[in-house]
């Protein structure tokens, strides 16, 4: 019952309701502009909420982080540019239905997926958050690595085209996410020497130069033709729509949370793994994965919003981040007098139940900006590309800039910028390049972290992979994934199942 | 016309960086935090830089600027123009980037105005090892050699050091050193049983052992901390400790050396008043962290000091690239 | 084609990442050199990564990075061993399809600015840079480009620079100094 009262808090002070709705608002604009990261503007909100009080400077920054994870699909629909990297995938099947003039179907059923796929990770917060940070906290340092082998999988799924430059681009993400200092032992990777390169390459310079810069290089071959105008009669989802995708919207929302939660992943693997999740279990979409699928937009932007209550979860039950929002939120909770950690939950009850209320109200303030405004959003399309490619250059560049103050970063996402553009004209996907990026830390760093657990004993680690249930399933997962994408899978399906396959499903 | 406009330009900028030190500061200030958003670096920067704005009576724009450990920003604020518009906000590794060689530049190259507060450090580990404390840590490493998984975050940091103490002091240690990318993901390894013990500061370890999700073997101090007294100080175990510690990471405020001595008073008198404010103690001592707020000659001998000590003993365990005689740092006692 | 049809059915260029250009069964100009360079530049990782540790141990920081760079030389032999069997594309040549005059020139503009944005700031970078290409593009008169580039870059400067305090080179432009006077005059109306 004091949990139900905490939880409406919010609605009893309308200034806390103001502050949410207001982040919740600006979310949405900084998460749409590619280089403005919601990182960025919670650290901002810091120093600027200083000497407020705790339970308004935590209301705006809930707005912000709810707001802004659902904004980067705004951008990824309209421009193909993801503003965010949580919304790649999006950007895999908004934009082409942006270019049939659909801009506004899909990002109605973004915004009403993303509202639900927030639920159900607030719902699982608020229900379970002690039972999923146990299960969180048992992923070793093998499990992780194998999650990173799964993802790595996704190449199969994110290049459409031939899957040799998938896999080429893959690897060469990976190699990008290795360059310059190794953080754990201080080795120099891939720097021939060139000091410059000891500080690495930072991700969102490369995601903006290939996504950013060399889209609008490559829109350069269309400035003189005509912008598709936007229906924007149906933008909220029939009710059937929403109960077609329904099985598979819980899926995908279920993987959010969990990836969510982990330490050390967040809302961009979860919605790539969604993406994938959702081509592969959809048997019959009304349109060609790539081509415009709605699955393909139900999938990531379920997840995402999902992942935002997963990362909420170590942080309220264990006083461990989830992501890189919450643990700039873990500063905040400390300046403003509060100690994060296991103890949060048993000494200040109201404050969980306080952030379960603020995660809600945002929520519902996300749909509703989420579905109105979008008429002059998207007139941002039909700005003549003569005026728009220049600024999304400058764009591009300020983001690039912005994200750690570095001159140095301009150029890394300059030359992605160009080389991106290149690799477009030449069939090499760009998804599983910012997929390598992503999962290469990941990757590397738990592939060590085992090994040298099992004291750089092959056998010892294959009988590791075995004596926890977790890791057998991770295990069992990578193979079964890794075949299924083999010639032979198909043959000795069609083999055993034969023509039952088809009424099974 | 453009002539002109250039010529206004110019003027105005000359006019600008004339600006005499008692107008001091006259526009921004820019403060070039070391580490990520949310780290202890972060949040000690945030939560003591508006009160100095407050004596100081203009603003600090606070920017995190990561990678090389740190070092990309030492070289940056290093770089800038020395009329005090550029801070340097750390905590202590830049004192080992020249043996580590992580740099060539350190905080000789800076002029400190205020060392805040150190940390403690602590050994912790997970609820599940079968030992209670550092002297049963210890004996069940001499019986299973090579069994024991150690937390480190990588050469220079602080579970290096320490280690690198326990070694000095006790001999060679057997245990597999499992590498993290710093002490918040390294504890949380530690609570889900992926590694056995860790070396972290006692303000991230905290709220975990209060909780139970980790057990205190020793605090790395001479006396146990009013803020956990139920963690028995390391020198109980071993008197030789007591050559090497207090010894602690710690943060501080430093600005290009060459500033102007009155920006320099200036900063120190802003800093050293807000290191006084009650919400920032309070929040340093929730943290666990020990107010120093020392400026000045006595910084800059705590500066030398620690980095004279720390060197010497990463040099005699081995995990230096090169030697602190190189760069003129005497061995500690000579 | 619909009339408004904003893609290109013509000339596979990768407009959305889920179909990317190239064509399956031939190549388009300038592929081939793109994949040499690409199966070099594979080989020189393979080469430094080797460098990095060798094969000292199966946790080196060296390991990760050579069985990535393994796999990039491997696959992109495979895929210029493909090309290489390729045709050419008929009707396109380098200059028309993959690099006109003006994708150079916006090459060449973004270098400038990359190269200009240290020493001469952002405002004044940002100022040229957008009047040049918006004119260039869409050929419009001074005034309104102009008008419109400016307007533009102070939206973009007062989100990034005011909102956001991201440091901004300021090069020539005494931007600090600008603002702390603007401060000044708001704090001492505030106060008033």
């Amino acid at each position: 019952m004091t949990a139900l009262m905490d939880m409406l808090t919010i609605f009893t002070h309308p200034e806390l309701l103001l502050l949410v709705g207001l982040g919740t608002f600006a979310g949405v604009y900084v998460g749409a502009i590619p280089g403005l990261s919601v990182t960025m503007a919670v650290s901002i909100l810091i120093s600027f909420t200083f000497s407020w009080d705790v339970l308004p400077a935590i209301s705006l920054m809930i707005g912000i982080y709810m707001g802004g994870v659902y904004g980067g699909s705004r951008t990824a629909i309209l421009l193909n540019i993801p503003g965010a990297p949580s919304a790649i995938a999006t950007a895999m099947d908004g934009y082409p239905m942006a270019k049939r003039g659909e801009a506004g179907t899909a990002i109605g059923v973004t915004t009403v997926m993303s509202f639900f796929g927030g639920f159900i990770g607030i719902g699982v917060l608020a229900l379970a958050a002690p039972l999923v940070s146990d299960f969180a906290l048992k992923f070793q340092p093998r499990d992780y690595m194998l999650l990173a082998v799964l993802g790595i999988l996704l190449v199969g799924s994110l290049s459409s085209g031939s899957l040799v430059k998938g896999i080429f681009s893959g690897a060469l993400g990976i190699g990008i996410g290795a360059v310059g200092m190794d953080p754990l032992t201080f080795t120099e990777r891939f720097t021939f020497d060139i000091p410059l390169l000891t500080q690495g390459i930072s991700f969102i310079a490369v995601m903006i130069g290939m996504f950013g810069v060399s889209e609008a290089l490559l829109q350069l071959h269309h400035i003189d033709l005509p912008a598709v105008r936007q229906k924007i009669d149906r933008i909220v989802p029939s009710f059937s729509t929403i109960k077609k995708h329904l099985p598979l919207s819980i899926q995908t929302s279920s993987i959010g949370v969990i990836i969510g939660a982990l330490p050390g992943t967040g809302g961009d693997i979860a919605a790539l793994m969604a993406y994938d999740h959702a081509k592969r279990v959809t048997k019959n979409p009304e349109r060609e994965f790539g081509d415009g699928a709605i699955e393909g937009l139900v999938a990531p932007e379920t997840a995402n919003n999902a992942a935002v209550g997963g990362a909420f979860i170590p942080m309220m039950t264990l006083g461990i981040p989830g992501d890189a929002v919450t643990a700039i939120m873990i500063g905040a909770l400390y300046i403003h007098g509060l100690n994060p950690g296991p103890m949060l939950m048993i000494d200040q009850p109201h404050m969980f139940w306080f952030i379960v209320g603020a995660l809600i109200t945002a929520n519902f303030f996300m749909l509703l900006f989420g579905l109105t405004g979008i008429k002059l959003f998207t007139k941002i399309v039909e700005i003549p590309r003569a005026f728009l490619i220049p600024l999304i250059m400058l764009l591009s560049i300020v983001g690039a800039y912005a994200v750690n103050n570095s001159i140095t970063d301009v150029y890394w996402m300059l030359g992605f910028g160009v080389f991106g553009y290149f690799m477009r004209h030449y069939g090499y996907p760009l998804g599983p390049v910012i997929l390598g990026v992503i999962l290469s830390r990941l990757l590397d760093d738990n592939w060590r972290r085992a090994i040298i657990s099992e004291r750089e004993d092959l056998g010892r680690f294959f009988g590791g992979l075995f004596s926890s249930p977790l890791s057998t399933v991770l295990f069992v997962a990578v193979v079964l994934i890794f075949v299924s994408q083999t010639p032979l899978w198909t043959k000795g399906k069609e083999m055993i199942f034969g023509r039952s396959n088809r009424s099974a499903s | 016309m453009k002539r002109f406009a250039f010529g206004a330009v110019s003027a105005l900028v000359l006019s600008a960086t004339g600006v005499l030190a008692a107008d001091y500061p006259a526009k921004e200030i820019q403060g070039i935090i070391q580490w990520g958003a949310g780290g202890s670096t972060d949040t000690v920067m945030r939560s003591v830089t508006p009160h100095a704005e407050d004596v100081l009576g203009g603003t600090v724009v606070m920017q995190n600027m990561t990678g090389g450990v740190g070092a990309i920003a030492l070289n940056y604020v290093a770089t800038q123009s020395t009329d005090g518009y550029t801070l340097l906000m750390g905590a202590e590794n830049p004192l080992l980037y020249k043996v580590m060689g992580l740099g060539k530049k350190d905080y000789t190259d800076f002029t400190p105005i205020n060392l805040l507060a150190r940390g403690t450090p602590i050994l912790v580990a997970s609820p599940d090892a079968p030992f209670d404390d550092y002297a049963g840590m210890m004996a069940y490493i001499k019986e299973h050699p090579g069994e024991v998984r150690f937390g480190a975050t990588g050469p220079g940091g602080l579970p290096s050091v320490v280690t690198a103490m326990i070694e000095t002091v006790e001999g060679e240690l057997d245990v597999i050193s499992v590498p993290y990318d710093g002490d918040g993901p390294a504890l949380t390894a530690l609570q889900g049983g992926a590694i056995d013990v860790m070396p972290a500061v006692l303000g991230a370890a905290i709220e975990g052992i209060r909780a139970g999700n980790m057990k205190p073997l020793a605090l790395f101090d001479v006396a146990a901390n009013e803020k956990l007294p139920e963690a028995p100080a390391v020198t109980t175990f071993n008197e030789t400790y007591n050559d090497f510690l207090p010894w602690g990471p710690f943060f501080g405020v430093f600005v290009a050396k060459g500033t102007p001595d009155e920006v320099v008073e200036k900063l120190s008198a802003a800093y050293a008043e807000a290191a006084t404010n009650e919400d920032f103690i309070q929040l340093m001592d929730n943290r666990g962290f020990t107010m120093m707020n020392i400026s000045g000659a006595e910084a800059e001998d705590f500066l030398s000091t620690w980095q004279q000590n720390t060197t010497w003993l990463l040099q005699d365990a081995g995990l230096t690239k090169s030697s602190p005689e190189e760069f003129g740092i005497a061995r500690p006692g000579e | 084609m619909e009339p408004d049809f904003r893609g290109d059915a013509d000339h596979h260029d990768g407009t959305s990442d889920a179909t990317p250009g190239g064509y399956a069964d031939s190549r388009r100009p300038g592929e081939l050199v793109f994949t040499i360079l690409m199966t070099l530049g594979s080989a020189a990782l393979l080469w430094n990564a080797y460098g990095i540790a060798g094969f000292e141990a199966l946790s080196s920081p060296g390991a990760i990075p050579m069985a990535t760079a393994a796999v990039m030389l491997i696959s992109s032999i495979v895929i210029f061993v493909k090309t290489i069997g390729l045709k050419k594309v008929e009707g396109e040549t380098l200059t028309k399809d993959i690099l006109p005059w003006i994708v150079l020139i916006m090459f060449a503009l973004l270098v400038a600015f990359g190269i200009a944005l240290k020493p001469l700031g952002f405002i004044p970078t940002a100022a040229i840079f957008l009047v040049l290409s918006m004119k260039l593009m869409a050929r419009r008169s001074w005034p309104l480009t102009i008008l419109i580039a400016l307007g533009s870059l102070v939206m973009i400067w007062l989100i990034f620079r005011i909102v956001f305090t991201v440091l901004l080179p300021s090069g020539v432009v005494p931007e600090a100094e600008f603002i702390q006077m603007f401060r000044d005059l708001f704090s001492a109306g505030g106060d008033a």
